[in-house]
């Protein structure tokens, strides 16, 4: 057994050198599609963490009646959160809200007027944070239905147009993905199948002289899996070295959503490793196969 | 003799020899192992080939075959001969079960060709040496390096192969040429390697298709001694040939092949019909 698999190995490592051009050209396009797959992986995370921040900023924010008790404020408060729906519930008081006001208006350059008024115009506020932005509905009809709620912002409206624009994304992007993985299959199985067939009289003479499939096929393998592990390390070095250039357009581009980079890069190696060395063992065995079926 | 012919004899002369009055010689461990196996494994009156009622119909339709019956006893020495597209190769490629008989049998050592798992065809194409006319030589491996490839890819030992490699070598007299690639010899070299390659397994039948169909008249002469050799080694020979001059000449078992039907087996026969 381990004599067949050094046997194996040694004639995968002959095979990958003995024609190294054809060798090298597979492990250069195997590469290339890592990279391609690799990119679109990154862009789709991206895209996906980007809607997942945008569907957060989604909560219904009920006012107060300026007549509402503190403890009734809190029944209500411990209610919403009590709910499934639910994922957080801020009091905002009327100092917090002017607070926020005047700074907001700082923020955009605009005169505030409140400083005019002598009394604080605003009301105090509950904000409510969803576990999904779907649920938009069930939580503010509720908060509707409290008699210490004055009136609730209706968004009912603008969060169902969100979430229609956001549901496209997600499966325009998956599907890309598909795409983009299935074209990567066909290529390296085809690339890798080239190779395989230029060796077909090969395969011909181990068939002729006996030589049982195990021994024709794990060469092949082995081999297949080699150019799939280089094409990989090809992929990861090359992302490796841009990766520094665009970083600081990527922590700019990324730092306001909830992506973190270690699990990023780990799933990154992981994926391109694991597409590198499954579809270079998937394209021999598919290509081998066709000439010991007979 | 070559030196390394003389390393052989030695160790072949630990084995049983059951010919006691021939000389002794490189080859000497091929035949004696034959003949060892022969004896302990079939009995002396089961043929090693038989194929009964055979037809073979491809699947675009074309009958390569037609209704053949064929025993070949171990140690024959058979042509094979009938025009292009008769079906000669068509035979040859159910002897090594590279296609399946549509109906009848081939039994090949007791074993029959149509009913044998898939697994088992490894095992039966080792006890056959196949030659063709192409000689199906790998380009960048030498002489040395294709014969043991055949070893290489069927698990052999490594400890086997270099003392088996250099035996056949000097049978087909190849020795001095064990470092060359096919593209530095000539076509009956070329031949010759692939004979040996053919042979070192030690298999019972040795099966050559048109293997001096590239030769020029002189070279396929050599070819052909070498092939007698061999047979008179105890190895069966079956070779197809368009060779109509070595066929007459050498007075064989001659199986003459038409549209698919055998149309003549004569033992010492000519090429074409004689009445
Ligand atoms: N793989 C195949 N598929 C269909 N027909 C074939 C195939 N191989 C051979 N034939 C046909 O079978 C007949 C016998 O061919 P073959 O055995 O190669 O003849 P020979 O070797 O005597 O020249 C020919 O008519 C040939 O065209
Ligand atoms: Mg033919």
């Amino acid at each position: 057994m381990l004599s067949f698999v050094l046997f194996s190995l040694s004639r995968a490592w002959q095979g990958f050198w003995r024609n190294a051009v054809m060798s090298l050209a597979a492990t250069a396009t195997m590469g290339l599609m890592l990279l391609m797959l690799a990119g679109f992986w990154i862009i789709q995370t991206g895209l996906l963490a980007g809607l997942q921040f945008t569907e957060q900023k989604v909560e219904v924010v009920g006012y107060l009646q300026p007549n509402a008790q503190a403890n009734q404020i809190e029944v209500l408060q411990s209610r919403l959160e009590a709910m499934p729906e639910v994922a957080s519930v801020a009091y905002i008081d009327r100092d917090i809200a002017l607070a926020r006001f005047r700074a907001s208006m700082t923020a955009q350059g605009r005169e505030d007027l409140t400083r005019y008024l002598d009394s604080n115009p605003l009301y105090a506020s509950l904000e409510v944070k969803l576990v999904d932005p779907s649920n938009v509905r069930a939580v503010g009809d509720a908060m509707r239905a409290d008699p210490n709620i004055r009136n609730v912002i209706n968004i009912e409206d603008l969060v169902d147009r969100v979430l229609t624009v956001t549901n496209i994304l997600r499966t325009a992007g998956t599907v890309v993905l598909v795409v983009v993985g299935i074209i990567v299959l066909f290529i390296i199985v085809n690339t890798i199948r080239l190779a395989v067939v230029a060796r077909a009289e090969e395969i011909e003479i181990m068939r002729l002289v006996g030589a049982s499939d195990a021994f024709i096929r794990w060469p092949f393998v082995f081999e297949g899996a080699f150019v799939g592990l280089l094409g990989a390390l090809l992929a990861l070095g090359v992302l490796a070295a841009v990766a520094d250039p665009i970083s600081g357009f990527m922590v700019d581009f990324f730092r306001v959503l909830p992506l973190q980079f270690g699990s990023l890069t780990r799933d990154l190696v992981v994926l391109v490793l694991g597409a590198g060395v499954g579809l270079g063992v998937l394209g021999s065995w598919l290509s081998v196969r066709t000439y010991l079926i007979r | 003799m070559p030196p390394i012919g003389g390393r052989t004899i030695q160790a072949s002369t630990a084995e049983p020899n059951l010919i006691t009055a021939t000389p002794p010689s490189t080859t000497r461990s091929i035949r004696s192992r034959v003949l060892g196996r022969s004896q302990d494994q079939a009995s002396p009156e089961r043929p090693l080939l038989v194929l009964h009622d055979v037809t073979m119909r491809y699947p675009n339709g074309k009958l390569a075959l037609r209704d053949v019956d064929l025993v070949i006893p171990e140690g024959d020495f058979v042509f094979l001969v009938g025009p292009s597209g008769a079906g000669k190769s068509t035979l040859i490629k159910l002897l090594i079960r590279d296609e399946v008989a549509t109906r009848g049998e081939v039994v090949l050592d007791g074993q029959d060709l149509a009913h044998l798992p898939r697994r088992q065809v490894p095992r039966i194409r080792r006890k056959i040496g196949i030659v063709f006319q192409d000689f199906k030589l790998l380009p960048s491996k030498s002489v040395w390096e294709n014969v043991a490839f055949a070893l290489e890819v069927t698990g052999t030992p490594r400890g086997r192969i270099g003392p088996a490699v250099d035996r056949v070598l000097a049978l087909v007299g190849l020795t001095d040429q064990a470092q060359q690639v096919p593209s530095q010899l000539s076509g009956g070299e070329q031949q010759r390697t692939a004979i040996a390659r053919a042979l070192v397994h030690d298999p019972r039948l040795i099966i050559a298709d048109e293997p001096t169909g590239n030769l020029d008249p002189l070279i396929s002469w050599e070819i052909l001694q070498l092939l007698l050799r061999i047979n008179e080694l105890g190895v069966t020979v079956m070779m197809a040939t368009h060779n109509a001059e070595v066929v007459t000449a050498l007075r064989r078992r001659v199986v003459a092949l038409e549209e698919g039907w055998v149309i003549r087996d004569e033992v010492g026969g000519a090429y074409h019909r004689e009445d």
